[in-house]
């Protein structure tokens, strides 16, 4: 006997989870779970430190410090890169998050949140290292984090663009170690501007870490007498914010969140 | 036709398979034209480093960049042994063919020397323009970079078997190159380091090779003892890491 079969209410879903507690946690179990996860990430800003701290002047290694704080921040981009890459093509979980209620800007800033837990524990030895070398004004531990904030999206919307277009896992090292460390290289985080020649001056001022470097070390007062770098304190932040917001829209629309 | 004939045996000797694995890997490697050039980044760094701030110690900054180039071998060897059997599985494959499981390790290690030889010739050639490298002082160079290769790439490939995913293994690996390549004065002179822990460096194949390349081209003295701890250190360790591959090799060649 046939019946007359009624239509399926629709449940309704939530439209709204914890995404940022909840990468925040994925983050926190793989360092947790993984010890050597915990230091290998934020080693090479640290090696990079180590050798400067032997071959350059004294003066220059808290300049040196804020260089590895804000190259540590370029690198998540770099751990963003590698992440979204392997899960999308190793464990094919974008697909799981493209078919939830989750958004691409969404899944970027996760995985962004996911990789920033990461780099705390740098930022707090750090941040105690360079506060027991110099003194750091309260308008300078707002600069440095504003600028390490501004970074850490840009850079992350650039790896997780870039991880998008990769085909193969055998990409993700090449392209990151390309993309990141040359790019924090330019920008002349850990070297002070002043002393580079002229034509990598012109190159570095087209980069946003360079006004981040510039402003923090304004900030705290590490330019020797007669020396002025930037275009002046307020134009630098607003260059930073411009060259942030600029790179992370074109990121985002660069970044393929379907597969076709 | 005998099914139950026992199937012939194949005569090989320990290094069956040898050249033909050198070639197929280094066509595999020579597919990662952008790894290869991108090998150089570090490397770049620290000489773009000394020479901005630190000028003085360039030369030994770019003895350490040639050394440390052929040091990175050892992770390459080890991405790549790990890549083919947890990624690829060709692994069994290889090893059911009649190729030894010694042929297999040292194949792919020299398939991939060649395939990156390009940046450690570069590296070389800047060593020798700036430092001055003079026939003898270029041969103590190549020997030391023989025993690093051996050295780095038979460690490379016993860590590749320890990890059964491909996400645990970049942690450790980048530990244990970094520590062994970067910590201890390879770019920097050996007097920079604190003295208690200079012969502990000198041990290291690393620094220790490091060492004797810039005693030899006349940059950094070093007594007949620490010569030969050096020296003593890197061929006695090369030796150690290759006989343990070889044997690690044809313990793990089957998968339990």
């Amino acid at each position: 006997m046939a019946t007359a079969m009624a239509p399926p209410v629709p449940v309704p879903l939530p439209r709204h989870g914890r995404v940022f507690p909840a990468f925040a946690l994925i983050g926190w179990r793989w360092i947790s779970r993984n010890p050597a996860a915990t230091v290998a990430p934020i080693l090479l800003p640290f090696i990079f430190l180590y050798f400067l701290k032997l071959i350059s002047p004294p003066g220059l290694f808290p300049l040196e410090i804020i260089g590895a704080m804000l190259f540590t921040t370029q690198n998540i981009g770099n751990w963003v890169l590698g992440d979204s890459a392997y899960w999308r093509l190793e464990s094919s979980l974008q697909d799981l998050f493209i078919v939830s209620p989750l958004g691409k800007v969404g899944y970027l800033f996760g995985i962004a949140v996911s990789n920033m837990i990461a780099a705390l524990p740098a930022y707090v030895v750090l941040g105690l290292l360079l506060a027991s070398v110099v003194h750091v004004p309260w308008v300078a531990w707002i600069a440095l984090a504003g600028s390490v904030g501004l970074l850490w999206i840009l850079f992350s919307a650039i790896g997780i663009a870039i991880s998008s277009r990769l085909r193969s896992q055998r990409e993700i090292w090449p392209v990151g170690n390309l993309l990141f460390t040359s790019l924090g290289m330019l920008s002349p985080l850990y070297l002070p501007i002043w002393l580079l020649p002229h034509a990598w001056q012109s190159v570095a001022y087209f980069l946003p870490g360079t006004y981040a470097a510039v402003i923090v070390q304004s900030s705290v007062g590490l330019l020797p007498a007669g020396v002025s770098i930037g275009f002046g304190s307020l134009l630098d932040a607003g260059l930073l914010a411009v060259t942030a917001v600029v790179g992370t829209a074109l990121a985002v629309r660069l970044y393929r969140w379907q597969e076709r | 036709m005998n099914l139950e004939a026992p199937l012939p045996t194949v005569a090989r000797s320990r290094w069956t398979g040898l050249g033909a694995f050198i070639g197929t890997e280094l066509r595999v490697q020579l597919h990662e034209v952008l790894s290869i050039a991108t090998s150089i980044i570090v490397q770049a760094v620290f000489l773009v480093f000394v020479a901005v701030l630190a000028r003085q110690y360039l030369s030994y900054t770019l003895i350490g960049a040639v050394v440390f180039s052929t040091f990175q071998i050892g992770q390459r060897v080890q991405n790549e042994a790990a890549w083919i059997r947890i990624d690829h599985k060709l692994h069994e494959m290889y090893h059911a063919s009649p190729m030894t499981p010694e042929a297999y390790f040292l194949g792919m290690s020299v398939g991939v020397l060649l395939a990156y030889c390009a940046p450690i010739f570069v590296l070389f050639a800047a060593a020798a323009y700036f430092v001055g490298l003079t026939l003898p002082v270029a041969l103590v160079l190549l020997a030391v970079l023989g025993g690093e290769f051996v050295f780095t790439a038979s460690v490379g490939y016993m860590i590749s078997t320890w990890f059964k995913n491909m996400r645990s293994i970049w942690p450790y690996s980048t530990l244990f190159f970094n520590f062994f390549s970067v910590l201890p004065p390879v770019f920097y002179p050996l007097w920079l380091f604190p003295p208690a822990l200079q012969p502990v460096a000198l041990i290291l194949p690393t620094s220790g090779g490091t060492a004797l390349v810039e005693h030899a081209a006349g940059i950094l003295p070093l007594s007949a003892e620490w010569i030969a701890l050096a020296a003593g250190s890197l061929v006695v360790g090369a030796s150690l890491a290759f006989v343990g591959a070889v044997y690690w090799a044809r313990r793990i060649s089957r998968e339990r």
